[in-house]
């Protein structure tokens, strides 16, 4: 048993980061409260902190401001002050601000706590701040039970995740190639995410997401509706090889001493049966056949595609003429 | 300090806020171990917010924090009464790994209801779009206990490249995942060296009842592999459907889609030049070049026995 500390101590609290503290919780409190939609200029007038006698230092502290705030998670939209629309001004939109209360227990928010700890994202277990925003924990305890890497940066899967949440059209460049996409879900499997949902013609497609480069989302939230029959749960297969264009079935034998590992491999779709010997003849689904001669080869000459003819042909060829 | 660090504290602070608000009179013991404060951290905090609050900034536009007998109350900032909300990043962190647990078996029931009342918060209008799943493989469970319980643990484990099969004897001191597979880190006492074995590729694994004293500072749970001198290395050309390999593994790019591959054992290289056929070429290391020759011609022979319709034989 040991104490999970929340935070490293702050040891100094710096006079000058003092003064943004206090300046941001100002203009926090003047932005949910005046109900209207306030040009940079009054704010720059109105809220203490912002006594700046140069119009360029007041524009660089107050792009910074806004960025804190962003990453903060608040969410600040440009609106016009006023019917004829001449001037913009900035406005907490509903919902921009604070978190619906979920009606959590202090036990779920520790065993939420304990989950962060244990596993981590792009090789980093998650700070307390969100943790915090739900209430804090009160005395955490606990060991370690599980220690897991779900790979993959966060900030990539943070903009996925909200391309799914907002149903907003995510463009990304993969493997070269410009894509605009509906992002149905993010599926974790076989230790990769997986972006899962449909190119605007409506062809159903899974990503790797550690080879999507590029990404934005359009603006437009609610953008697609995900299909009501479309589950992300089995969008991506157990096997590798049960996704791909083809469809066939495969008959294969496995040696006894291999038997174990292949039973283990085979996804939950194969058709297992055992010899005599401890030999498995199994039947299963192939939709990617070059996946499937690559897992195959794997076993050298103790498996054997038996059928059909042109696979095992094509697991031939790729094993190529006397070398 | 950066900019992440003030939108940490600022983060405590617009937390802290609402659970003081809705929990007046909380001692600021309670208060700093919900959020991680250290007395007077809590206390600068406060200090700091008692001089913010609305345009006119007069005593009745200010808020009020205050800590009496050691009770703290903050009032005319019913403005921070709710907590802010999550980023995207942190409710897929929180959620995801909260998945994670659950799917392995590993979560208490606790976990299951938050993530479900989390869900419903942070994405109302996806629900089921996000799916974790860390199955866990036989073994995992019983290496544990034997982590947990200081237990030597008797392995039959075959290597994942070469497909050699043997029998260990290791002091096991963590079980991992990582990139979808889980690991046992130990000290191997056949091999009287650390080892980390990938946990599907342990056949049978049994827990003895002899302890052993577990090191003082044991490796990071990672998966790690340093070229050694007693290696074999070989210099491997990649087709285009090749390139992921060199994302792949360990491997050192020689530019012109050349990588040097090394591995402890020749079997490892030579299995994944079958596996890539025509997409990869081996342009140095004779030792493997002998083994892919044996292996090709191995399969030929399997192959040529049967017929290729029907009936399985040897």
């Amino acid at each position: 048993m040991q104490t999970i500390h929340l935070s490293e101590p702050w040891r100094v609290h710096n006079p000058r980061v003092s003064k943004v503290i206090e300046r941001i919780l100002n203009l926090l409190a003047f932005l949910l409260t005046v109900g209207r939609p306030v040009s940079a200029e009054e704010i720059r007038f109105t809220v203490a902190g912002y006594e700046q006698d140069e119009d360029e230092a007041f524009r660089r502290m107050f792009e910074r401001d806004k960025e804190l705030l962003r990453q903060l998670g608040i969410s600040l939209e440009l609106q016009a002050t006023d019917a004829y629309e001449v001037e913009y001004g900035y406005v907490v939109p509903e919902g921009g601000y604070e978190l619906p209360d979920p009606g959590l227990t202090d036990e779920e928010r520790a065993a939420l706590w304990l989950a962060a700890q244990a596993v981590r994202l792009g090789g980093q277990p998650s700070g307390p701040e969100a943790i915090f925003k739900l209430g804090g924990v009160p005395g955490a305890i606990g060991g370690e039970p599980l220690s897991a890497d779900l790979g993959e940066e966060v900030g990539l899967l943070g903009d996925l995740f909200t391309a799914v949440v907002e149903h907003r059209i995510a463009e990304f460049t993969y493997r070269e190639k410009a894509r605009a996409f509906k992002a149905y879900g993010l599926v974790h499997r076989r230790g990769h995410w997986y972006l899962v949902g449909a190119l605007l013609s409506g062809d159903i497609r899974a990503f790797r997401v550690d080879r999507i480069t590029e990404l934005s989302l359009r603006d437009a939230t609610g953008a697609f509706e995900r299909p009501a029959d479309f589950d992300v749960n089995r969008s991506i297969p157990d096997a590798p090889w049960e996704a791909g264009p083809e469809e066939m079935t495969a008959e294969v034998v496995f040696d006894p001493e291999v038997a174990w590992w292949a039973r283990r491999e085979m996804g939950a779709n194969a058709e297992i049966s055992e010899e005599a010997d401890g030999a498995i003849r199994a039947t299963m689904p192939v939709a990617h056949p070059e996946a499937f001669i690559g897992w195959l080869l794997g076993f050298v000459d103790q498996a054997e595609c038996i059928s059909p003819p042109e696979l095992r042909q094509r697991l031939l060829d790729r094993v190529g003429g006397a070398s | 300090m950066t900019s992440a660090k003030t939108a940490k504290r600022l983060t405590r602070i617009l937390s802290m806020l609402p659970y003081v608000i809705a929990n007046p009179g909380v001692s600021v013991g309670d208060l700093s171990e919900r959020f991680g404060y250290r007395r007077q951290e809590l206390i600068d905090d406060l200090n700091l917010v008692f001089l913010t609050g609305l345009p006119g900034y007069g005593p009745g536009d200010l808020i009020d924090a205050t800590v009496e007998d050691d009770e703290v109350y903050v009032d005319t900032a019913d403005y921070f009464a709710r907590p802010l909300r999550l980023t995207p990043p942190e409710a897929l962190a929180l959620l995801a790994s909260g998945m994670a647990l659950t799917s392995a078996g590993q979560g208490p029931p606790a976990l299951e209801s938050a993530i479900s009342k989390l869900s419903k918060v942070v994405a109302p209008e996806a629900e089921g779009g996000l799916v974790v799943d860390l199955k866990e493989p036989e073994f995992v469970g019983l290496l544990r206990d034997a982590v947990e319980g200081g237990l030597v643990v008797a392995l039959t484990y075959t290597a994942l490249g070469s497909g050699k099969t043997t029998e260990r004897s290791v002091e096991p001191w963590s079980v991992f995942s990582a990139n979808g597979n889980w690991y046992l880190s130990a000290f191997c006492r056949t091999a009287d060296a650390e080892r980390v074995f990938r946990v599907d590729r342990i056949r049978e694994a049994a827990a003895t009842d002899e302890a052993f004293t577990p090191p003082e500072a044991a490796p990071p749970p990672e998966v790690r592999y340093t070229p050694g001198e007693e290696d074999v290395r070989t210099v491997i050309g990649l087709g285009p459907a090749a390139q992921w390999v060199a994302e792949y593994y360990p491997v050192e790019d020689l530019g012109n889609g050349k990588i040097r591959f090394s591995s402890g054992d020749p079997a490892v290289a030579a299995r994944l030049l079958l596996r890539l056929g025509e997409d990869a070429e081996l342009i140095e290391g004779s030792e493997v070049a002998e083994l892919l020759s044996d292996y090709r011609q191995r399969i030929r022979v399997r192959y040529a026995g049967t017929s290729p319709s029907g009936l399985s034989g040897k």
